[in-house]
């Protein structure tokens, strides 16, 4: 094979491996035309943004579709691709527009007698196979839409440089150097912008605590998440461009976690945390320069720990468990709300919403067991207004108090 | 632009943007947020005249492929020059270069960063299949230009992936714009 023929397949393959075009392409086409002619903008490229973060739209899962379970497929393909039999997952899950873009376990590493650090480690998907291959090189990854590039953090955090990697060589195209450490890391909703939590000192710290086993059993100790301590010192708002940005301090308090990472509002106007509080999910919204501010109007009801928040056209909220039906499994129901007055619009299947697929169905964790029995759940498409629930992994095996590794955790991207 | 033509316009875009955007993501170095961006100038400006084209398909990928190296954003060369650090190389990270399948991913990054006319050419030369007249035709240049740009394109591609050397012997530097090597015919 000469370097003519190398450079031929290699253009076919990259040409093959692409993802369809976005839905509503022509109305974003359309869209940014009305726009440029109405405003007369100067900069093509300035237009061009506006109309990448207006681009909100996902594609309907049509009811052909819903049933329609492939065992395998490629990150392209907007249908079902699930693997009930396999937890951890070994090859590709995704729905629609949302895909599992990597997983993590944490095991906790013993530093002194009192102290340790949860690490983590990531398998991260790989485009061209649609397997997960381990990488152990990073403790935090954020995966950006799209799937071509994750931000990491190397081994010991708060770290100070975040890598830009590519997830089809594994090679990071680009280092942001950071005065201020870095424990977190999330994108923008349009992937252009990165916020960048940083912290005095590891956000995943663990404390030896007291275990209570109840009635005739011999307490014990496990590792704790410290309570009411929290290093988080503020945030970087990163273009991802240019890796350019500003660092915003916010006060620490003793209402959020250790580990409390910032994320983008829909937006990205505003970066919000979760606040610990009266009640589950509090959030707190802050503007870039780190002052706090309001919820915006459409994210006032969300919850900050309920995942999937604004459905990809932001008239839907996803909201928490809201109702559990007994039976073998049991069934439980999450609420789906609309986001400006909070009102209940439907219930829909799973316990703890993760990721829109669509403005119709939702990758959520749904338990296995009934009421009475352990919670152990998997990962289900569930959809709007039907009872039905499709698995898309195995089932995932819960830790015991004293277990050094945690189970593994999902993380989602859009396609 | 009246409600026929719109509606044809999107049944154009519904039926051929999964193509156009394979071409463009190509074109933009595999750039996906880029191509789309190149994808939808190139609509944008095809949209503006659609009741007057007779071959819109013809017309849009001539769009792409003349802005791509005309007028390529000032963001875009910024992105290729932006790298704060070269990508890790070395015997510690060098890929295992024996397989072909690692070879196309080395040669896809070393595509990445050609420049934006460098890869037009060979995108042109080599993913349409396009013969030199017809690449030069459609850049707007001459056919030695097309040789020189692809001869020239394939050498840096052989400096960013030194991986290539073993595929062919190193055809000695052209001494004219225009030297006639490594160009099939």
């Amino acid at each position: 094979m000469n370097v003519e023929e190398l450079v031929r397949d290699a253009l076919r393959e990259q040409a093959v491996q692409q993802p369809p075009a976005p839905p509503g392409f022509a109305d974003r086409v359309l869209g940014a035309r009305r726009r440029r002619r109405t405003r007369r903008v100067a900069s093509v490229a300035l237009a061009t943004a506006a109309v990448v973060a207006i681009a909100v739209g996902g594609p309907l899962l049509d009811s052909g579709h819903k049933n329609h379970v492939r065992p395998s497929g490629t990150v392209g393909s907007g249908e079902v691709q699930a693997h009930p039999d396999q937890s951890p997952p070994r090859e590709l899950i995704g729905a629609g527009d949302a895909v599992l873009a990597a997983y993590y376990t944490a095991k906790i590493q013993p530093q002194t007698d009192r102290r340790a650090v949860s690490a983590r480690t990531y398998w991260l998907l790989d485009p061209k196979t649609g397997k997960y291959e381990k990488d152990s090189r990073w403790s935090f990854v954020a995966v950006a839409p799209g799937l071509r590039t994750a931000a990491v953090l190397e081994r010991d955090l708060p770290a100070h440089r975040i890598g830009l990697l590519d997830l089809a060589t594994r090679k990071v195209e680009r280092w942001i150097p950071v005065r201020h450490g870095v424990g977190g890391l999330a994108f923008s909703y349009d992937g252009t912008r990165l916020v960048a939590t940083t912290y005095d000192e590891n956000p995943d710290l663990r404390v030896r605590e007291k275990l209570f086993r109840g009635k005739g059993k011999r307490d014990g100790w496990m590792w704790g998440v410290r309570f009411g301590e929290s290093s988080r010192s503020g945030f970087y708002d990163l273009d991802v461009a240019s890796g350019a940005g500003s660092w915003s301090p916010v006060a620490s308090g003793r209402d959020i976690n250790s580990r409390a990472d910032f994320a983008f509002s829909r937006t990205g106007e505003l970066v919000y945390g979760q606040r610990i509080g009266g009640r589950d999910g509090l959030q707190q919204f802050y503007d870039l320069k780190g002052d706090e501010v309001a919820a915006p109007a459409n994210e006032k009801y969300l919850r900050s720990d309920v995942p999937a928040r604004l459905s990809p056209s932001g008239r839907l909220a996803a909201l928490g468990l809201t109702k559990e039906v007994g039976g073998r499994p049991g069934r439980s129901y999450s609420s789906v709300r609309d986001p400006r007055t909070g009102k209940e619009i439907t219930k829909v299947r799973g316990g703890h919403l993760l990721a829109w697929a669509d403005e119709k169905h939702l990758i959520a964790w749904e338990r296995v067991t009934s009421l009475e029995e352990e919670y152990r759940p998997q990962l289900v498409l569930v959809t709007i207004g039907s009872d039905k629930v499709v698995p898309l992994s195995g089932v995932q095996k819960p830790a015991e108090p004293t277990d050094l590794v945690e189970p593994w955790e999902p993380v989602f991207a859009r396609r | 632009m009246d409600a026929e033509a719109q509606e044809s316009f999107r049944q154009f875009v519904a039926g051929r943007s999964t193509a156009l955007l394979k071409t463009a993501v190509l074109l933009a170095g595999g750039d996906r947020h880029a191509a789309e961006d190149l994808l939808q100038n190139a609509l944008v400006k095809a949209a503006g005249r659609w009741q007057r084209i007779d071959e819109p398909e013809a017309y849009v990928r001539r769009i792409l492929y003349r802005q791509q190296i005309s007028r390529w954003r000032l963001k875009w060369r910024r992105r290729e020059v932006m790298v704060a650090e070269p990508p890790e190389s070395g015997a510690g990270h060098s890929p295992d270069t024996s397989g072909a399948a690692e070879l196309r991913l080395v040669l896809r990054t070393a595509l990445s960063r050609l420049t934006a006319r460098q890869r037009t050419v060979l995108v042109l030369r080599y993913f349409e299949d396009l013969p030199e007249a017809d690449v030069a035709r459609l850049l707007g240049c001459s056919v030695g230009t097309v040789r020189s740009t692809t001869h020239r394109s394939l050498a840096r591609l052989r400096e960013l992936a030194p991986e290539l050397a073993a595929l062919a012997p190193r055809q000695p530097q052209p001494s004219r714009d225009f030297s006639p090597v490594e160009v099939r015919p």
